[in-house]
């Protein structure tokens, strides 16, 4: 339990609960439900990005085409149901596109041997591209309105889509803990020659990281014709980099090997919520991306410190153990010295 | 010897591929040909090729630096407040310089005292300086200054700024002779680039950070300085790539250059550039931009939507990378079954 | 499968291997064999290729030419889980471990099956070697000594007929080993063949049967651990037609009215603590000391990369209480780094831009010119005997002691009053070697003060004026006139404090 209330996760969160609780003493207006669950309910495209893109961050890539996979996706959609398919059928072929354009960018990045950066800028532009070519660069406007009305379906006046990404993380997140091969994402980015010579197969994890990415940008292109209604040329667009400062932010390193699914929940969740919060502060819209860009910021470089200060610690714990087991075994060979300083670990209280 | 070594260049293909790329173009479409036609088309892209000489430099140490895209905003925006605001242009433009160097000093300095990833960085100041472009006209309404239309310098934050003195806009759509201001903008600044990595001590500092900032350290290379230096001026060259564009458009933008991104790097990496650093051209760099830009301006010539430019320019990154490392994957063979050769029959040698 | 007798079948045999890395040969022909219920000892300097020769025997690397036997068939292991599958694995000298995941995450990692069947399996395996720690904490809590056993249970756990210890000691306190040495005991007995690799001398003759010495590549000692000493061990790892120093150690050094060029007091860090000497100029000191002694993180303090060190540091007369490499330079102190690839060698670039990198900083001049810095690499080429092509040549084409004639080329060109040189011949051939000391010599007539650090004992006796011993965080200065390679291998080595002690 420790370990939950140790983790980054839980720091941002309660950092985001501090956020919400301090502009409620300036609005009480932020602590209404229906705006929390709207606060939630616009989330839920970022997370699903956000989600994909943690695979990847987890075994040190980073893939920035995803906000173009949602966008194509989105675009397969849309014409998917145009043709008069079922939902099901339609939301596979979301799937299917996504997955086939992670497996792309799969590909260069595993096979080919190109930085994860190259590859998925050039299918970013390549995506995009292709998104356009496809829809002549007009919106796909005449979606039918039976899936704008899954939208607007709410629970307990909780939107139907909150309930079904909610259910989705759980499923993910128990499906994460109980695969074994869930763990290699963790081992391939921690130390991926390590992996390898424990036999893992580095490739194939690296390969499902991006492939999933693709995966989960399809599924958020669901979530977002449905909220919307309609595909814009812009879907997705920018997405790319706030998924990854949203995974970032929620405690994954870019060094690979730590986060878990919560890190993408938490991270959009925050991300979203200093969106909304400057409405509430009457701060003018136009300052989101520099509150969002400091956050970032903030976090990765108090991360740095924090690594580095317990880095520290443990390098003095050793030398102190050593030195122990050092006076021991001289002890048992001759007196004690007295005149054997006894140092202090010199600790970085800087 | 070293002519025969120049033509085995990177840089000599790039200059055969922009030569042949410019003659099919011309033979498809001979109006493409008119060289005043061509020279003044520049000005639609140099802004990229501007923004990639300082990367080339970052990617030189093997750094990255993506805010450059926001900078180019913010140095216009911040330029067309400042006019607005009072100041004369040439101060304007001043500040806006000193803004684009600040901001990449800023970075540098974070890069250079952490052991995070520049991306990850560089990513933050992409959001906090698109963030600052897009908020400092509602930041000077809250300050209460004194603005000189009705919608306070809110309006400007949609509308951009236009009515920049004429002596301003020359810059961008002026020229001398045949030759556009900015194309001449980016040549000397290229050339100084150029100058600055082979000819100075600190163009060696770049390069051997590169190949090792370990070694480097090890060696005595003021590591921290000198990266530093290096993402002040990637910031201070997107700063002038934002002023241009702001010239050539007449108008101040907190958005221009957003969507230059991809051109950038792919400009940098089709150059000859090594994202893994020590390695790279200016020239490379300049020649890649040209080439790349052309390409857009023939295809759209062509008739061919600009929808499908990215998809190209997207291919043509990953195309270039994935030879390159073909090639090197060859080489490296070749030279280790060369050595085992030599080895082996020294052994046999002395045996017998 | 127990206590079975030296057997005729090896488990893993090696015949005729070689590997070629970046053109540089790495091991020629060798042979090995490891039998079922024995402790094998592979011995070397750095370089010497033994870290290769275990890759290839555990499937990271292939060879260049050669067949690996397994139970006497030919095998390619192109993959580590393909070595696993033949019952080979080897616990890396740092063991690699996932510090997010738990305990007995980090030990089922990798492994298909049942689950529940193969934690099962992990707790009694763990149980049986002595792993007693808390399988649901985090694995970046495990002791360095637990961490060691979470790698040979993952070796067990793929039922590892032949495990490979990789530098097993290195890090570990006494008790730690004298722990790990029962457990190697209790494996042989189950006749799992082990291979181990350690720079300790004495723990090898007190823990192997079997011992090979490699040196450049080939084996030079293959022999039973019980009719090999200390002292043979040490005269195998020296290179070839050394001959023991005898006239070079009466030099006598004036240093009477002379300040040293270097003077370190009371110098304190976290693994040593209270390092003091002085360097004169025209003198040579010699630090012997093993792999984790402590001696090349004393070495970095003094040069300024490692800046939490306390304790003053005088170079040249001028006090340089905070230092980095570039103040250390300008006052006149160099230092030749024992990794030479990370830290030593721009390996990508032409030779002379690693030899000119060094007084870039120096210089007045913020300019480079070609022709001035070929020229400057050539003087050196010529003094060094540096064997190139050219100047231009990249330097990942030249052998090892060419690269490390770089390195020294590279640390010379600043024209130092005293220099650090940390394991100046690792892994370079016999006659560079020789050349390496020549210049060592060449250094002291002009006056500079020298600092050699170095694990080979017989190389701390050939160069060395003075001689101290760094050992577990401390620096001692042997009496003058204790210059035997016995004497200097007994107080770096532990020979009297044994491994079960």
């Amino acid at each position: 339990m420790m370990k939950v209330f140790k983790s980054r996760e839980f720091l941002v969160l309660v950092l985001l609960v501090v956020l919400i609780l301090s502009v409620a003493t300036v609005n009480k207006a932020v602590l209404n439900p229906i705006t929390l669950i709207n606060i939630v309910n616009s989330a839920l495209f970022l997370m699903l990005i956000a989600m994909g893109q943690m695979f990847v961050v987890q075994t040190r890539g980073i893939d920035v085409s995803v906000g173009a996979i949602a966008g194509i996706s989105a675009v397969i959609f849309g014409f998917a149901l145009n043709a008069g398919l079922p939902l099901p059928v339609a939301m596979l072929f979301a799937l299917l596109t996504g997955l086939v354009a992670g497996s792309i960018n799969a590909v260069g990045v595993v096979f080919v041997g190109i930085p994860p950066i190259i590859m998925t800028l050039g299918t970013l532009g390549a995506y995009r591209g292709f998104m356009r070519v496809l829809t002549g660069g007009s919106w796909i406007e005449s979606i039918p309105q039976s899936i704008k009305s899954l939208a607007v379906t709410r629970f307990f006046s909780v939107p139907l889509m909150v309930w079904a990404v909610a259910a989705l993380v759980v499923v993910v997140a128990v499906l994460l803990a109980r695969i074994k091969a869930a763990r290699n994402f963790y081992a391939v980015g921690d130390n991926y020659d390590g992996a390898y010579l424990l036999g893992i197969n580095v490739k194939a994890t690296r390969f499902a990281a991006f492939a999933l990415a693709g995966l989960f940008s399809g599924a958020a292109a669901i979530v977002f014709t449905g909220q919307i209604g309609f595909v814009p040329m812009q879907t997705g667009n920018g997405l790319e980099l706030k998924a990854i400062a949203a995974v970032v932010l929620g405690g994954v390193s870019l060094m690979g090997g730590t986060g878990s699914i919560w890190s993408a929940v938490i991270g959009a969740l925050f991300l979203t919520t200093v969106d909304s919060m400057m409405i509430f502060l009457k701060v003018p819209g136009s300052w989101n991306n520099a509150v969002a860009g400091a956050v970032l910021l903030a976090v990765v470089v108090f991360d740095y410190l924090i690594r580095r200060s317990v880095r520290r610690r443990q390098l003095a714990a050793r030398a102190a153990e050593m030195r122990r087991s050092e006076i021991e075994a001289e002890g048992a060979k001759s007196m004690p010295k007295s005149a054997n300083k006894t140092l202090q670990p010199t600790e970085a209280s800087s | 010897m070293k002519f025969a070594s120049w033509l085995r260049s990177w840089e000599f293909m790039l200059a055969i591929v922009l030569a042949v790329e410019l003659i099919v173009l011309g033979i498809i479409n001979p109006a493409f040909l008119n060289i005043e036609n061509l020279l003044f088309s520049t000005s639609d892209f140099v802004h990229v090729i501007i923004a990639a000489i300082g990367l080339t430099l970052i990617i030189m140490t093997g750094g990255m630096d993506i805010s450059g895209v926001s900078v180019m905003g913010m140095a216009s925006i911040v330029c067309g407040l400042s006019y607005v605001a009072g100041a004369p242009i040439e101060l304007a433009v001043a500040i806006a310089l000193v803004v684009g160097f600040a901001a990449g000093s800023f970075n540098g300095t974070v890069v250079a005292n952490t052991d995070v990833n520049p991306l990850v960085i560089t990513l933050a100041m992409m959001f906090l300086y698109a963030g600052i472009a897009t908020g400092l006209p509602t930041l000077l309404d809250m300050m209460g200054f004194a603005s000189m239309g009705p919608g306070g310098f809110e309006a400007y934050q949609y509308e951009g700024i236009s009515g920049l003195p004429k002596h301003f806009t020359w810059i961008g759509t002026g020229g001398i002779g045949w030759i556009p201001n900015p194309l001449i903008i980016t040549i000397v600044l290229a050339a100084a680039a150029s100058w600055l990595m082979l000819g100075t001590r600190f163009g060696r500092y770049l390069k051997l950070i590169g190949v090792s900032a370990d070694v480097a350290r090890y060696t005595g290379v003021p590591v921290k300085r000198t990266l530093i230096a290096v993402y002040a001026i990637n910031g201070f060259g997107a700063a002038v790539a934002g002023l241009v564009l702001t010239a050539y458009f007449t108008s101040a933008r907190s958005d221009l250059g957003a969507d230059a991104l991809l051109n950038i790097i792919t400009a940098v990496v089709l150059g000859g550039s090594s994202i893994y650093g020590g390695q790279g051209s200016v020239l490379g760099t300049f020649l890649a931009g040209l080439a790349l830009g052309y390409l857009r301006q023939g295809l759209l010539a062509l008739g061919i939507t600009s929808d499908v430019v990215p998809v190209i320019v997207g291919s043509v990154l990953i195309g270039t990378v994935a030879l390159k490392i073909g090639m090197s994957v060859l080489n490296t063979k070749r030279a280790n079954r060369a050595a085992y050769a030599a080895e082996r029959m020294a052994v046999s040698g002395n045996g017998g | 499968m127990t206590d079975q007798p030296m057997s005729d079948a090896p488990l893993v045999a090696l015949r005729g291997i070689w590997k070629v890395f970046e053109s540089v040969t790495v091991l020629r022909g060798v042979d090995f064999d490891i039998y079922p219920g024995q402790v094998h000892a592979l011995l070397g300097g750095n370089g010497s290729g033994k870290s290769t020769m275990v890759k290839i025997i555990s499937g990271a690397y292939q060879p260049t030419a050669g067949t690996i036997e397994i139970g006497g068939v030919p095998t390619v292991l192109s993959t580590p889980s393909e070595a696993h599958a033949h019952g080979i694995y080897m616990v890396p000298q740092e063991p690699h471990i996932f510090p997010n995941l738990t305990v007995m995450e980090n030990l089922t990692t990798g492994l298909q099956g049942d689950a529940a069947e193969i934690a099962r399996r992990a707790r009694d395996i763990a149980h049986d070697i002595g792993l007693n720690a808390d399988f649901a904490a985090p694995g970046g809590e495990l002791s360095i000594a637990n961490q060691q056993l979470v790698e040979i249970v993952r070796g067990l756990l793929r039922n590892a007929k032949v495990l490979i210890l990789d530098e097993p000691t290195s890090s570990l306190t006494r008790r730690e080993v004298a722990s790990l040495a029962t457990q190697m005991h209790n494996l042989k007995s189950r006749g799992i063949g082990l291979l181990f690799i350690s720079h300790r001398l004495n723990e090898v003759l007190e823990l192997t049967d079997h011992i090979k010495v490699l040196r450049d590549g080939g084996f030079v000692l293959t022999a039973p651990a019980s009719e090999l000493t200390t002292d043979m061990l040490v005269e195998a790892m020296l290179p070839a037609g050394f001959t023991p120093p005898a006239a070079t150690a009466d030099r006598q050094i004036r240093r009477d009215g002379e300040a040293a060029v270097l003077s370190v007091a009371g110098l304190c860090s976290q693994v040593f603590r209270d390092v003091s000497f002085e360097v004169f100029p025209g003198e040579v000191v010699g630090i012997s000391g093993v792999v984790g002694s402590g001696r090349t993180e004393l070495a970095e303090a003094i040069y300024g990369i490692d800046t939490d060190a306390t304790g003053a540091v005088t170079i040249a007369g001028v006090a340089a209480p905070r230092r980095t490499p570039q103040i250390c330079q300008e006052l006149g102190l160099a230092y030749v780094p024992e990794d030479r690839h990370a830290h030593g060698i721009f390996l990508a670039l032409p030779c002379a831009q690693t030899i000119s990198s060094s007084v870039l900083s120096l210089g007045r001049s913020r300019f480079m010119s070609e022709a001035r810095e070929v020229a400057m690499a050539a003087r050196f080429v010529e003094r060094l005997r540096i064997k190139l092509a050219s100047p231009l040549q990249v330097a990942r084409t030249l052998s090892g002691g060419n690269q490390q004639k770089i390195v020294l080329a590279k640390t010379l060109a600043p024209e130092p009053r005293v220099i650090i040189l940390d394991e100046p011949t690792r892994g370079i051939d016999a006659r560079a070697r020789q050349d390496v000391y020549r210049i060592i010599r060449e250094l002291t007539a002009d006056g500079v003060g020298v600092v050699v650090i170095s694990s080979e004992v017989g190389e701390i006796a050939e160069v060395s004026d003075r001689i101290m011993v760094m050992k577990r965080g401390r620096l001692t200065e042997l009496p003058a006139g204790v210059k035997g390679i016995e004497q200097i291998s007994a107080a770096t080595f532990d020979a009297n404090g044994g491994v079960s002690a």
